[in-house]
């Protein structure tokens, strides 16, 4: 299988080719084309092409990660959407949850009241309605009324439609009928229901991701049939896949339908490709740290899987967004982070970014405010003549103007100020791992931080010690691990379906039926995209809480049939995963099953593991040396530091920091203390010295 | 020490601003652990879905470090006040505080916001000395009353009528839980089983925030943490400062009214003032209520001055003042109230002498904290909002067999009109920030059916930035139950600012299952209803802000096409002309606007 993975970034698109064969994997980047982002694409990919000798036609599968879908939610830039809403429920999307996202403002923006992505005039209610808890009809669906909303709408201009009733994740046979007149009266339209994007209880949330899904469908769709196009224009072969949110990838197809699934794309092959660089040295518990410019994005991933983010927990933009989900947190702490003192006096980095333009200071750009980079170079861990492989050269005398500045303020000096830059971003990304692990009953130190993106390997390491995590890994290409996730996936579907069956009184014989269903409706989408039955795989698992209670825990459930014996060991494993993630479980109390679910899984050919790199000796590897601060027993000391060049370290052979390591793409440092190895798997492993 | 420290522009601190910014960030992260947790094992709709709960670590002199950010703000601001009140209480009674104590408070002459918010406090110790506590309180669903429920107690005629007092009550004592009081709530409460659940979750999040907050003091060193903390509360308190600084000195007073008992034949129980004048003095300011009606002896609008009073004041100082969309995130913390000073005449509303009742305050709360906003208007008018729509809370229940079913809904307001935004519309407004439940949520698990949900469309309060609209709320018994309600905003607009309208009024009607309708008063006490009646709430509109006639043209014409305002009403509130294709008309729009000057 000869395969094709692009990541298109704000500056870089990134192409990354494997012949899982011939084991041969070469990798490529072009600068991101924003106007129309499949440029970048197929230039990439015909420019990866060319320089190989590779036939382009012989390319079996590309797989994309795209940003096209975020930036339109982010951009406020989708469709004039409209909305067909059961009657006395029009507002459902203003009124939301009734709060403020903010405690203590009075000049705050409510987004979906500020930003609405269906304006009230474009909001039409139509008689129906639905009781639980079996869905009966109480009013039945007015047939007439939807035709005629559908033609106001046409007339109005919207571009597509979202049909949200109350209830219809119970049974959708209304959503489905009216979103049929909607497509007889107005086929040019993009039309969703809510039960298809997200078949769960909560209204607010469910309507707002099928909005969501109305108001980007029409720009993703043309995105996606445009590159197809232009990929089979260019010569390239292979189907077009997209990857998803949910950590898996999707037709071309799939994703012009339910365009709400790629909203994380970008991350979520981040996570993957670390989860990849991981298996390369047999790690499988990792926390992937994936650090830019602007923002870090941080995954879990236990026993080789990664985390699903329950659906109450993810947002973007400030909508609530109910659909499958890697769990990746991001905070906005990266290389461009701004350092500043407040109104009151108090010391803070971020989330504030110098973004690329103007950029840190040492850019050279213009920019003159303090930032992680800045901080880094005058500490002396970033090599001035050698940052992104020699591609740009730093302004060190920027950098120290900046930190001067901050340092005076301060009242400290100037080398403690960059330390405490430094120490507080360090402390910021290692909170955001706390509130990930200890805080979730997951110990960090039984766990690999796997340090990638332009700065993630800069801190892996001092994140690294504050947490206790014994070893960071830092992939072979780390500036590219997005694309390579790309090539680690399989296609990935989600069912789910709202049960609400309390213990002690559960219809075993209707659960079993359910998950048979879902699983007979996934094989038919994964057998419509050539996947052989054979080769699918089936993950259940049941959302269960407390009578009571309104958040959900995640349970895995077997296979086959789901009797009473089934039964117990979930029970049990829910009261286990809930006395794990908060501290308590109620062993007397009742439990729910509000949800079952099915992900199913169709499993396609991988990047393997690379061509073993042949190394040469520490010595050859030395580029320079030079000093650089660390903070050492509480104390900022100057350390002889030698520069290495990745590329030429010996493999297998340990050497102690401090050390600093130049590659293309990344700069990583090693504290003094800990040590690093060159592997032959193409990893570098840095263990971390004492436990913090 | 930070006066001086504020006028040389340099502060002073204990700890390196590097380590302090490092111990900030984790006693944050402890408080919003221990709220996260809590929200997510409690079972009642009224802390897992509306949020009504917080949590924070008090140090071991009561102030506080640090609170969830998930909380709604009126349980976390109170937290100080428990703990100090408990302590009063404990040294009153020669009791100890030991290791392995969790003390249950809810005492509102003792620092608790009011009966159903209990408490629960767990004393930390670091090689045997008190270092702090840690504390969550919770909105609880039932707490013992004379009907069910924790709201609308609005005929309770005195604090023992409010249901269960605890008064600094040990729940475990040294590490043994204390069975009998659990007993006790188990037999005394209704929803028992929801609700003794929920205070268990309260005490587990507690367990976890001492733990962390142990861990974090272990590793720093305690010197180190307080040294931290105190600079912490003094940076906080910098802030404010510096805000009242910018303030010219003065005095700004302002009244605003509350319905009362609005059905009552009594004139000293209805139609009440709420009065505040704002004295700023150089960087500090007294909030004087002088003028504000007497206490209702036997009905439990009165606001406790500790937990309930201070707190909307605080909250709604350092809302304007210190605005988190300009300001960031600021922490909230003991720091950020120690320039303010409250002056509440005894056996006034706002500082009832005991045994006067107090479990509803809500709305009376909020409205002070509305008053005080209108004060401010007179300083800093591109900070506040027009008027607030206040909120309204109604107990739902019924009996299946031998057993209660209870679930409070929090019924939102809406913002008045803000300098270059409108109001925010259908929202928790000032101290509340509570959530709704979903309606498919509900629907599943209680015998009730919600018709509608929806804005209110037939008022608009003109401004050049317009009031947040109202919403109207239906819900429908499938089975013979009751509610009892607490609300406001029956009898009073909400104010206009600058040249904008008024707001508009809420309402609630209860329609039988035989069509008959009648207009309810803003406080109901427990009332029978039968399956097919409908309550009908209709939520408030906020004030408009601003010359109506200065509103951007283009603003009137989307909320014409939005049907909010009608194209006759965009001509005589706005001026503003708007074709029958939905279109601006410059020319007539023009010539109105000059027709009226």
């Amino acid at each position: 299988m000869r395969l094709v993975g692009v990541d298109v970034g704000g500056t870089f698109t990134d192409v990354v080719f494997t012949d899982t064969e011939e084991n041969r994997t070469l990798i490529h980047k072009v600068p991101t084309t924003p106007h129309d982002p499949s440029e970048g694409v197929l230039q990439g990919v015909v420019e990866l092409c060319n320089r190989h000798d590779i036939r382009r036609g012989d390319v079996d599968h590309v797989l994309h990660g795209t940003t096209i879908a975020t930036n339109a939610v982010l951009e406020h830039a989708g469709a004039t959407t409209g909305m067909i809403t059961s009657e006395g429920y029009r507002d459902i999307v203003h009124i939301g949850r009734h709060q403020r996202p903010q405690n203590y403002s009075i000049q705050q923006e409510i987004p979906w009241q500020d930003r609405v992505l269906v304006q009230r005039r474009n909001r039409v209610t139509v008689k129906e309605r639905r009781v639980p808890p079996t869905g009966e009809v109480l009013v039945p669906l007015d047939e007439d009324g939807v035709r005629e909303a559908a033609r106001a709408l046409k007339a109005k201009g919207v571009e597509s439609v979202a049909v949200c009733f109350l209830f219809s994740y119970i049974d959708p046979a209304h959503e489905q009928r009216a979103a049929e007149i909607v497509r007889e009266e107005f086929p040019e339209a993009f039309v969703t229901t809510s039960a298809s994007v997200s078949p769960q209880f909560r209204e607010f949330e469910r309507f707002t991701t099928a909005t969501i899904n109305a108001y980007i469908g029409p720009k993703v769709t043309r995105y996606v049939n445009k590159l197809e196009r232009d990929l089979t224009d260019g010569g390239v072969g292979g189907d077009l896949h997209v990857m998803g949110s949910n950590g898996g990838i999707a037709t071309a197809q799939m994703v012009a339908e339910k365009p709400v699934m790629t909203l994380l794309s970008g991350p979520a092959a981040g996570v993957l490709g670390g989860a990849w660089t991981g298996e390369l040295c047999g790690r499988d518990n990792l926390i992937t740290f994936d650090v830019g410019g602007t923002s870090a994005d941080i995954g879990i991933i236990r026993d080789g899987q990664f985390g699903e983010a329950t659906a109450r927990d993810t947002w973007i933009a400030g909508y609530p967004l109910m659909v499958p989900m890697i769990d990746i947190h991001t905070i906005g702490a990266g290389g461009g982070s701004i350092a500043y003192v407040d109104h009151g006096g108090a010391f803070k980095v971020g989330p504030r970014s110098a973004g690329a333009v103007p950029g840190p200071a040492a850019y050279g750009r213009g920019g003159d405010e303090p930032t992680v980079t800045d901080a880094n170079l005058v500490l002396g861990r970033l090599d001035k003549d050698n940052f992104l492989g020699g591609s740009m050269a730093l302004d060190e005398v920027a950098a120290r103007r900046a930190i001067a500045g901050l340092a005076e303020q301060l009242k400290l000096d100037e080398a403690a100020t960059a330390e405490g830059v430094l120490t507080i971003v360090n402390a910021n990304m290692a909170n955001a791992i706390r509130s990930r692990t200890v805080q979730k009953g997951i110990d960090p130190r039984d766990f690999s931080l796997v340090a990638f993106g332009g700065a993630g390997p800069l801190h892996g390491a001092e994140v690294a010690a504050m947490l206790g995590i014994p070893e960071v890994i830092v992939p072979p290409y780390p500036g590219i691990t997005s694309a390579v996730g790309l090539l680690t996936t399989d296609l990935k579907y989600d069912a789910i379906k709202t049960e609400f069956q309390v213990q002690g009184d559960v219809d075993f014989a209707r659960l079993s039926n359910d998950f048979q269903a879902m699983e007979a409706e996934l094989t038919e989408q994964l057998k419509a995209d050539g996947i052989d039955p054979a080769a699918i795989t089936y993950l259940r698992a049941a959302d269960l809480r407390y009578v009571g209670q309104g958040y959900e825990l995640r349970i895995p459930v077997p296979p086959g049939e789901v009797d009473a014996a089934v039964g117990e060991t979930i029970w049990q494993a829910f009261h286990d995963k809930h006395q794990a993630e908060y501290g308590h479980a109620f062993a007397d109390s009742p439990i729910e099953i509000v949800n079952v679910r099915v992900t199913g899984v169709g499993e396609m050919a991988k990047i393997g593991q690379p061509a073993i790199v042949s190394g040469l000796s520490f010595k050859a590897a030395e580029v320079k040396r030079g000093v650089c601060q660390f903070r050492v027993d509480d104390s900022l000391q100057s350390f002889d530091t030698v520069f290495y060049a990745r590329d030429r370290l010996p493999l297998n052979e340990e050497m102690a920091g401090p050390a600093v390591i130049l590659q293309t793409d990344t700069t990583t440092v090693v504290p003094p203390g800990c040590r690093f190895t060159a592997r032959s798997d193409g990893n570098l492993m840095i263990s971390i010295g004492g436990s913090a | 020490m930070t006066d001086l420290a504020a006028a040389a522009g340099a502060p002073q601190t204990r700890v390196d601003p590097v380590t302090a910014s490092v111990i900030r960030g984790a006693l944050e992260n402890i408080a919003v652990e221990m709220g996260y947790k809590l929200m997510r094992m409690s079972y009642s709709s009224i802390i897992r879905e509306s949020e009504d709960f917080g949590a924070a670590i008090i140090d071991a002199e009561g102030n506080q470090l640090c609170e969830s950010t998930q909380s709604t703000p009126l349980q976390s601001g109170p937290i100080p006040g428990y703990v100090r009140g408990m302590m009063r209480i404990m040294a009153e009674r020669g009791e100890p505080i030991e290791p392995g104590d969790v003390i249950m408070h809810n005492d509102p002459y003792g620092g608790a916001s009011h009966g159903p918010d209990v408490g629960f406090i767990l004393p930390v110790f670091h090689a045997d000395t008190l270092v702090g506590f840690a504390v969550t309180t919770a909105h609880h669903l039932d707490i013992g009353a004379l009907s069910p429920g924790s709201c609308g107690i609005v005929d309770a005629m005195d604090a023992y009528a409010e249901g269960l007092q605890f008064k600094a009550i040990k729940v475990y004592q040294r590490d043994r839980k204390v069975e009998p009081v659990w007993q006790m709530l188990r037999d005394n409460i209704r929803t028992s089983d929801l609700v003794v659940g929920d205070m268990e979750a309260q005490v587990a999040a507690c367990r976890i925030g001492a733990q962390r907050y142990l861990d974090l003091i272990e590793r720093y060193g305690l010197e180190t943490v307080t040294g931290a903390y105190a600079d912490l509360l003094d940076y906080s308190e910098r802030l404010m400062r510096q805000a009242i600084a910018d303030l010219p000195d003065g005095d700004y007073a302002a009244t605003t009214h509350i319905d009362g008992y609005l059905d009552q034949d009594d004139e000293t129980k209805k139609k009440l003032p709420l009065c505040v004048t704002l004295k700023v003095r150089g960087d500090a300011l007294t909030v004087d209520l002088t003028g504000t009606a007497k206490q209702i002896d036997d009905k439990p609008i009165n606001m406790p001055l500790e937990g309930t009073v201070d707190c909307a004041i605080w909250l709604t100082l350092r809302s304007i003042l210190l605005d988190s969309e300009e300001y960031g995130h600021i922490p909230q913390n003991s720091g950020l109230t120690r320039p303010i000073t409250i002056l509440a005449p005894k056996g006034s509303m706002v500082n009832p002498v005991f045994p006067a009742p107090t479990i509803a305050r809500f709305c009376p709360g909020n409205q002070l904290a509305d008053t005080l906003m209108k004060a401010l208007s007179n300083v800093v008018p591109d900070k506040v909002a027009a008027g607030i729509g206040n909120l309204r809370v109604i107990a739902f229940s019924g009996l299946k067999g031998e057993t209660h079913w209870v679930h409070m809904e929090i019924f939102e307001g809406a913002y008045g009109g803000r300098h270059g935004l409108d109001g925010m519309d259908a929202i928790d407004t000032l101290y509340a920030n509570t959530r709704n439940n979903p309606i498919e949520d509900l629907e599943s698990h209680l015998p009730l059916r919600i018709n509608r949900y929806e804005l209110r469309d037939d008022v608009c309060p003109a401004g050049q930035w317009r009031g947040g609209l109202g919403s109207v709320r239906e819900f429908t018994y499938l089975e013979d139950g009751g509610a009892s309600i607490e609300g406001e905003g029956h009898a009073f607009a909400p104010w206009g600012f600058a040249g904008g309208a008024d707001g508009a009024t809420a309402s609630l009607t209860l329609r039988r299952a035989d069509g008959a309708e009648q207009a309810m008063p803003s406080k109901l006490p427990h009332t029978a209803t039968g399956a097919g009646d409908t309550f009908i709430v209709t939520g408030p509109a906020g004030g408009g802000y601003g010359d109506p006639f200065k509103r951007d043209p283009a603003r009137v014409r989307a909320d014409v096409l939005d049907g909010f305002v009608t194209p006759d009403a965009a001509r005589t509130e706005y001026g503003v002309a708007i074709t029958p294709d939905g279109e601006v008309d410059a020319a007539a729009t023009d010539s109105l606007r000059a027709g009226r000057s």
